[in-house]
């Protein structure tokens, strides 16, 4: 769909060297917005799986790709000169290799001094680990988030996706934006050395000044809650849907008025008027005893009308959704429009996840599938770089550039 | 010459209840002018613990310490007539509304973005709300918990046959600050083409979802429901194992050649010296077994051994730590990741997580410790707004400021 007014980062063009997660996902945020974001791969990415469905096309859609052999001095050549013509140049590398390019900021600013530069490398560039080799899921493992994702036994019971890229993501995406306002008002570029590691670290919350002032060692959250104390608290198996018995609610309830409303609700079983559970340092002293009641009352109905029987109470609830409940029945997403879909070379539609906010002056929209590598070669280097025919198949003749 | 500020000259007005105040910290650590809009009794998040020395006081909670550095505070009840007044005299000099309000409740109490738009056409005013403006489930209520159910996040985590384990860090609010942070400045930027402002409907239930790497693209792609894998991470690289003296994390997306050398020199490699296991999606699809060997091999080293062995040879491994250790990390040391900020009130200094990026021009800076309750409040009300002093002390005496 295409909007009369312009996308909110229309003129500002990034060259994308990222890979993996974190780093596309900063450069994804800034393309859905109208950035124009070039990536620069290798004509065989070590990527794994299909660009035109599902993770790696979210990763990758709205962006322009160009196949150019970084091994080869011409080709090396050309990522400068896109470079000179860029606001950004993003890369998830450890420090080495974008100097072994002469594609690192101290390089780069000598031909165009406003550049901005932002590294996400996964430890910093600096610090006597700048050169060990992560992905999100030993980083977080080294934060503290691993070992906290577990039951009472504190056996790791297990993190189902990689928070450490997303955090790592949003946090490139942010440093773009900050740079790029400094730039806009002040003519000046500059470095951004942005680790991972400690992207994902100063997210840990407030459980690191607990540790830092009252040198509290860290349990596991569980259903303790991380945001005051609420009882019941927790997730609660309610009836099978079908023949799926993995199907659960999530039941916060915090004050004394909340308490009352919940009772209400749920019928004011006689469980509920044990003086055990009158105040909330009780409810929270005897919550095992509490959540056992509570789920024989969860198990009798389904999830969503658990759901609704407490909502409609003022209690915060909600269907623990899997892939299925998220994407194909939850009446909120569709309705707010939040699933967008990008059209394959066959003509058939692949749905990806959408723009999680929406602005009423320029409002964005996922516009294009995936690319494939070096899709967008022609344009890059004849539009962009005002290369010939000729220039750009001598390239392609001397290996710089895959066609 | 001070070191410049990246969004030095940038206003925001933060009225974001407890569950969005990391958006605005975001923007206050890197410059901008943040003054928090408390209701005169405090901002809820003051209640929330843990607390200094575990002792509850509103200026002394830890909680409110984290997401609030660098902020000053005012005091304003904004149900008053007065204080509507007040606020909106100071959006109209203001860059950015932050907002988390139920929605609708800023519009009934005057100050929705009909009104602020009309005295600032520049304005931006960002709404966070747990599903956003719209929708059936627009009024339901949630915490974090609530969300990152709803958000396809709880439902992964944990073990198969057990009940989903919520995560450490408060991913839901956390999530949906970040996005507010990068929606708040994209439309900043966007004003600059425009010369308009916006309204930003953020849903923390999307923000929370699009964390999730890969729930809604294993659905979409493979129509398959992703199920709770334990330590077993989705695309099945990466997997728990478990050292002398505690876990680690495996990985086999290293170079598989000298990994295998390594784990047949300690002579337990079993039968993944074979060949196909080069493949790496081979591993990916086999790595229940290839874990169960290689937990086999590692049981028998220290975990410092091994991380050290392992970079050497640059296999992405990682000790399992705790988050104590983040205080002893060498690197973090290194790079100053934690900053020193001054409590002079408790007569000490506190360590406080600090840049989660290095800008060389203009840095990650902490400017002032979290104000106290109405910290800034005079001093926003006579500086910024001219009132004179006689027409504060009867705002004050009316319990307005």
């Amino acid at each position: 769909m295409l909007s009369a007014r312009p996308l909110p980062l229309n003129g500002v063009r990034v060259l994308d060297f990222t890979w993996v997660v974190a780093g596309p996902v900063a450069t994804r945020i800034l393309a859905d917005q109208g950035a124009e974001v070039v990536k620069v791969e290798r004509k065989v990415p070590p990527q794994i799986g299909d660009r035109k469905r599902g993770l790696l096309c979210e990763l990758h859609r709205d962006k322009l790709s160009v196949a150019i052999n970084m091994s080869h001095p011409e080709g090396v050549e050309l990522a400068r000169k896109l470079a000179r013509k860029s606001d950004l140049v993003m890369d998830n590398f450890s420090a080495r290799v974008m100097k072994a390019w002469g594609m690192d900021y101290a390089s780069l600013a000598q031909i165009k001094p406003d550049i901005i530069c932002i590294s996400m490398s996964g430890l910093g560039h600096t610090g006597p680990r700048a050169s060990y080799v992560s992905y999100g899921p030993t980083l977080q493992a080294l934060g503290g988030y691993t070992h906290l994702m577990a039951e009472a036994t504190e056996e790791p019971a297990g993190y189902g996706y990689s928070y450490a890229d997303m955090a790592g993501g949003y946090t490139g995406a942010l440093a773009a934006l900050i740079a790029l306002y400094h730039k806009r008002r002040t003519g000046q570029g500059q470095f951004v050395d942005l680790s991972q590691f400690e992207a994902v670290v100063s997210v840990v919350g407030p459980a690191l000044l607990d540790i830092a002032v009252n040198d509290r060692e860290q349990a596991p959250p569980q259903y303790n809650s991380q945001e005051g104390p609420a009882a019941p608290h927790g997730v609660y198996r309610c009836a099978p849907l079908d023949k799926d018995d993995d199907r659960w609610i999530a039941i916060s309830v915090r004050t004394q008025g909340e308490w009352e409303r919940f009772v209400n609700a749920i019928g004011a079983p006689p469980w509920t008027s044990d003086a055990k559970f009158q105040t909330l340092y009780l409810r929270t002293k005897n919550h095992t005893e509490l959540d056992t009641h509570l789920a024989r009352w969860t198990r009798e109905r389904s999830a969503e009308d658990a759901m609704m029987i407490l909502q409609r109470a003022k209690i915060a609830a909600g269907v623990v959704s899997n892939g299925a409940d998220i994407c194909a029945r939850d009446p909120q997403l569709k309705e707010r429009g939040y699933w967008a879909s990008v059209t394959r070379a066959d003509g058939e539609q692949s749905r990806v996840v959408g723009i999680p906010f929406k602005m009423s002056d320029t409002p964005a929209s996922v516009r294009s599938i995936a690319p494939d590598v070096g899709e967008h070669t022609d344009y890059v280097l004849g539009e962009l770089l005002g290369l010939t025919r000729a220039e750009r198949d001598a390239l392609i003749a001397s290996g710089a550039v895959w066609s | 010459m001070t070191t410049p500020s990246a969004l030095n000259g940038l206003r925001v007005l933060d009225l974001s209840t407890y569950r969005a105040h990391l958006c605005a910290r975001l923007l206050a650590d890197m410059g901008a002018d943040v003054i928090k809009v408390e209701p005169p009794a405090g901002d809820a998040g003051r209640r929330i613990g843990p607390f200094y020395n575990d002792l509850p006081h509103h200026d002394r909670s830890l909680w409110f310490w984290f997401y609030n550095l660098n902020k000053r505070s005012l005091t304003l009840d904004i149900t008053h007539p007065r204080g509507r007044e007040l606020l909106l005299a100071l959006a109209r000099s203001a860059d950015i509304v932050i907002e988390s309000f139920a929605p609708g409740e800023i519009a009934s109490m005057g100050l929705g973005w009909e009104q602020l738009h009309r005295i600032n056409p520049a304005l931006i005013l960002l709404s966070i709300a747990p599903f956003g403006q719209t929708g059936p489930y627009r009024d339901f209520v949630a915490d974090d918990t609530v969300i990152t159910a709803l958000a396809g996040m709880l439902y992964v985590n944990g073990s198969p046959g057990r009940p989903p384990v919520r995560p450490l860090g408060l991913q839901a609010y956390h999530s949906s600050s970040y996005y507010g942070a990068i929606a708040a400045m994209t439309a900043v930027l966007a004003r600059d083409v425009t010369g308009e402002g916006n309204w930003i409907d953020l849903s923390m239930q999307e923000a929370t979802h699009s964390a999730v790497e890969h729930v809604s693209g294993s659905y979409f792609a493979q129509g398959q429901i992703e199920p709770r894998r334990g330590t077993l991470h989705w695309s099945r690289f990466f997997r728990v194992g478990k050292c002398r003296d505690g876990y680690i994390m495996h990985c086999t997306l290293g170079d598989w050649t000298s990994l295998i050398e390594w784990v047949n020199g300690d002579g337990k490699a079993q039968d993944l010296v074979d060949a196909k296991w080069n493949d790496v999606l081979y591993r990916a699809q086999n790595a229940e077994h290839l874990f169960d060997v290689l937990d086999e091999w590692v049981k028998d080293y220290d975990r410092d051994e091994l991380l050290e062995r392992a970079q050497l040879l640059r296999q992405p491994y990682a000790i399992v730590r705790r988050p104590e250790a983040l205080f002893d990390d060498e690197q973090l040391e290194e790079r100053g990741f934690f900053a020193e900020v001054e409590h002079p009130e408790l007569g000490r200094s506190v360590l406080y997580p600090g840049a989660p990026y290095l800008f060389n021009g203009t840095p990650w800076r902490a400017y002032r410790r979290p104000p106290l309750l109405g910290e800034h409040t005079g001093e926003i009300l006579r500086e910024e707004l001219q009132i004179d002093p006689n027409e504060i002390a009867a705002l004050r005496a009316e319990g307005v400021i």
